[in-house]
């Protein structure tokens, strides 16, 4: 039998490997990390089956090279965050051991429960970056997410899972209706969005303290002070407790919806007509407006969808972890969305793993700062010292320029003395 | 009419002043800056550096003059980072500045536990730049104009001194032209000899500098401690006042005090207690002035032509 005639099933089994591990692994089951590794040689063999070897050795050496600037600017940023905690007199063996061990392992739900709103506000950002529009405002339309779940999940009583669905798709509508006016002045005006957006994020972030008293909270009782009432058990998100006996009570499948929801984000810009026109607008306006495409409707199409992402954020803490709002407690997910997205070189896909590595750090830095004496604002410095290496590429091909040309003198010289 | 009353007098006005002028100094470093080819986003974050470097230095020496020392130089060496990132390394100006800005939170956060064992809010100044009131004689007695302009605290004074010399500076001097056509026409400034490359830098280090001691005043004139994100959106506030001021010190400086203006009457309806509405109403109102200000007069006026356009000339190739 011909074993090209495998191919499909070799594919269903590499997603379904996938799909399991990624399931197993987010609800702290590291041995799903098995069911990944076997979904991704399967898939290696696949695409082997299809296009021949060249194609798959291309394929590895893609995958290798848009890494290794990311693992490299890790590598260097671990070192310089020692030096940092050396000279503020921390023991940085200590401290990392105890991140990397509260990050990874031992707290490894919490790294998953922070990751998953900053996946959506991620996904928000880098979307945005697409149109060569940037969403910094994403903090905003992630608190109108917040609220508005808050209220239809205060107010809904619908089937279960009839009222999460709706309750994803009204809040999320909402946070992008926020974009809407920024959306029409860079449109109309050309007015900046960095400006409109970051504003509107301030009005948001003070609009719902109101929200709040409007909905139970009451500054005048110490027990129920800025924050509203708690949502009905029906409209809390599944968690994995109750398919995975042994995951974290607090652990829901938020960060599932996340992944599908980079995967759908991943599929609009790079196999749709609309994901096409976004990405020509952000690449050269010009050449976009020669071929037809309307730029006045990709940025609107791109700034709304960003909010619709980052208002998802919202609703994912809402529905799935707190299960109430409270004030100025987001943990600053859209501005750290900006961050995951950068970091990714907004690439969808990129997106996931780096809205991991980001909630990890997070976790790690909290667990470390109980355990040993390092305060985990150490973290921030690392946040930041791996964003600028990876985001200022051009410094490696400035190095790699400086260190060709010095050897090209050497050689030179060498020629020229003998 | 009489709430009318209670809120609409002189003390507004003179709020006005006082709350307009970090973002005046923000904003005259940002007409600089775009005007040299940069885009600073940066600012909030610059701001945010020199506030907790001016409190740390009011703190520690008791003297606020070194306070502001401080925080002006803080913030022009941060912003340096800004300078090596966009021109020397050709980073696209808004992602460098978003970074800054992330970065800027982390440092202050993780100074912040260093030097006083918590996040939050800093111990209280002793003495500020708050405490000296300099009425300048004569002047200061005129009705109104005579509270608002003539009997203010230094920093408020070095702002107005700030925006005549930069208005001055852009138009008169060879260097202010230099600057101007580093942002205009870059290839050009490059051809008559002058590197585009160095008035880039110069322009986003003076941005950094009044960012700086707009970060200062927020510290160690206008309150008497710094806390972690006090600079609440200025720095993008400032950014819009560029933007409606036309890029141009006296036009920034007016559209400062516009939102200087939107703050005031905040914090009025928020204290006065006048009308019975929740307080976070008022609190919104600088940031839809600046929404209306950007969507209002942003046609009328034109960018530098090369802002935020890289600029690279042909180098030794290799």
């Amino acid at each position: 039998m011909d074993i090209k005639k495998l191919k499909p099933v070799f594919f269903i089994v590499s997603i379904l490997m996938a799909v399991i591990g990624t399931s197993l692994y987010m609800g702290s089951y590291f041995s799903g990390l098995l069911f990944i590794l076997a979904g991704v040689l399967l898939f290696m063999a696949y695409k082997w089956l299809d296009s021949g070897t060249t194609a798959l050795v291309e394929l590895i050496k893609a995958g290798a090279q848009a890494l290794m600037v990311p693992v490299f600017g890790i590598a260097i940023a671990i070192v310089l965050g020692a030096l940092v905690m050396l000279a503020s007199g921390y023991d940085p063996v200590e401290s990392y051991r105890a991140l990397f061990y509260g990050a990874f392992i031992r707290n490894w739900h919490v790294s998953v429960l922070n990751a998953a709103p900053l996946m959506f506000t991620g996904l928000s950002v880098a979307l945005a970056f697409h149109a060569g529009l940037f969403n910094i405002g994403a903090e905003g339309q992630y608190y109108i997410g917040a609220m508005a779940a808050t209220f239809l999940g205060l107010n809904l009583n619908l089937p279960p899972f009839l009222s999460l669905i709706l309750i994803f798709v009204v809040a999320g509508m909402l946070a992008s209706a926020w974009n809407i006016v920024p959306a029409i002045l860079k449109v109309r005006t050309g007015a900046h969005e960095v400006i409109t957006t970051m504003m509107l994020a301030h009005t948001a972030r003070y609009l719902s303290p109101i929200f709040i008293r409007a909905h139970g909270g009451d500054p005048n009782t110490s027990d129920h002070a800025y924050v509203t009432d708690q949502l009905p058990e029906a409209n809390w998100l599944p968690r994995f407790k109750t398919f995975l006996p042994e995951a974290n009570y607090r652990l829901h499948v938020g960060i599932l919806i996340g992944i599908v929801m980079a995967l759908l984000v991943y599929y609009l810009l790079y196999h749709t007509r609309i994901g096409f026109e976004i990405r020509a607008v952000g690449q050269n306006k010009d050449a976009a407006r020669a071929q037809g495409i309307s730029i006045g409707k990709s940025i609107m199409m791109a700034l709304l969808l960003a909010g619709f992402l980052a208002g998802l954020a919202g609703v994912n803490q809402v529905v799935g972890l707190d299960h109430k709002l409270y004030e100025n407690l987001s943990a600053g997910y859209g501005w750290n969305g900006i961050s995951v997205a950068l970091l990714a070189s907004s690439h969808p896909i990129g997106v996931i793993f780096t809205a991991l590595l980001w909630g990890a750090l997070d976790a790690g830095g909290q667990y470390m700062a109980r355990v040993t004496d390092t305060s985990n604002s150490i973290v921030e410095i690392i946040k930041g010292i791996i964003l600028f290496l990876v985001v200022a590429k051009y410094i490696y091909a400035y190095l790699g320029n400086r260190i060709r040309r010095y050897r090209r003198r050497k050689q030179e010289a060498a020629e020229g003395a003998a | 009419m009489e709430a009318f009353f209670s809120i609409a007098n002189t003390d507004l006005l003179v709020a006005m002043v006082r709350l307009s002028t970090p973002i005046t100094l923000a904003a005259i470093g940002a007409v600089i800056c775009e005007r040299s080819g940069i885009v600073n986003i940066a600012m909030e974050g610059i701001m945010i550096v020199g506030a907790f470097f001016a409190a740390v230095g009011a703190l520690y020496t008791g003297n606020p003059w070194i306070g502001l020392l401080m925080g002006v130089v803080a913030g022009g060496i941060f912003s340096l980072i800004h300078a090596v990132a966009t021109v020397s390394f050709h980073l696209n100006h808004v992602v460098s500045g978003a970074v800054l800005n992330i970065l800027a939170m982390g440092v202050t956060r993780y100074f912040m536990v260093l030097f006083f064992g918590h996040p939050g809010t800093t111990d209280p100044i002793p003495n500020t730049l708050g405490q000296l009131k300099w009425a300048i004689p004569g002047l200061s007695k005129i009705p109104v104009i005579g509270r608002m302009f003539f009997d203010q605290t230094p920093i408020v004074y070095f702002s107005f001194i700030l925006v005549i010399f930069f208005a001055w500076f852009m138009k008169k001097t060879k260097l202010g032209l230099h600057i101007r056509a580093a942002g205009e026409h870059p290839l050009a400034l490059e051809t008559i000899g002058v590197s585009v490359k160095k008035m880039r830098y110069l322009g986003v280090f003076i941005s950094g500098l009044t960012s700086g001691m707009g970060g200062a005043y927020l510290a160690i004139e206008n309150s008497a401690s710094f806390t972690e994100g006090m600079t609440n959106g200025r720095g993008f506030i400032a950014l819009a006042a560029n933007i409606s001021g036309g890029w141009n010190p006296i036009g920034a400086f007016i559209a400062s005090l516009f939102f200087g203006f939107a703050d005031a009457l905040q914090v009025r309806f928020q204290v006065g207690k006048v009308f019975d509405i929740p307080a976070e109403i008022f609190i919104i109102f600088p940031y839809v002035a600046t929404i209306i200000a950007v969507a209002g007069l942003v046609r009328r006026s034109r960018p530098p032509k090369e802002v935020g356009v890289d600029f690279m000339i042909e180098q030794e190739s290799d």
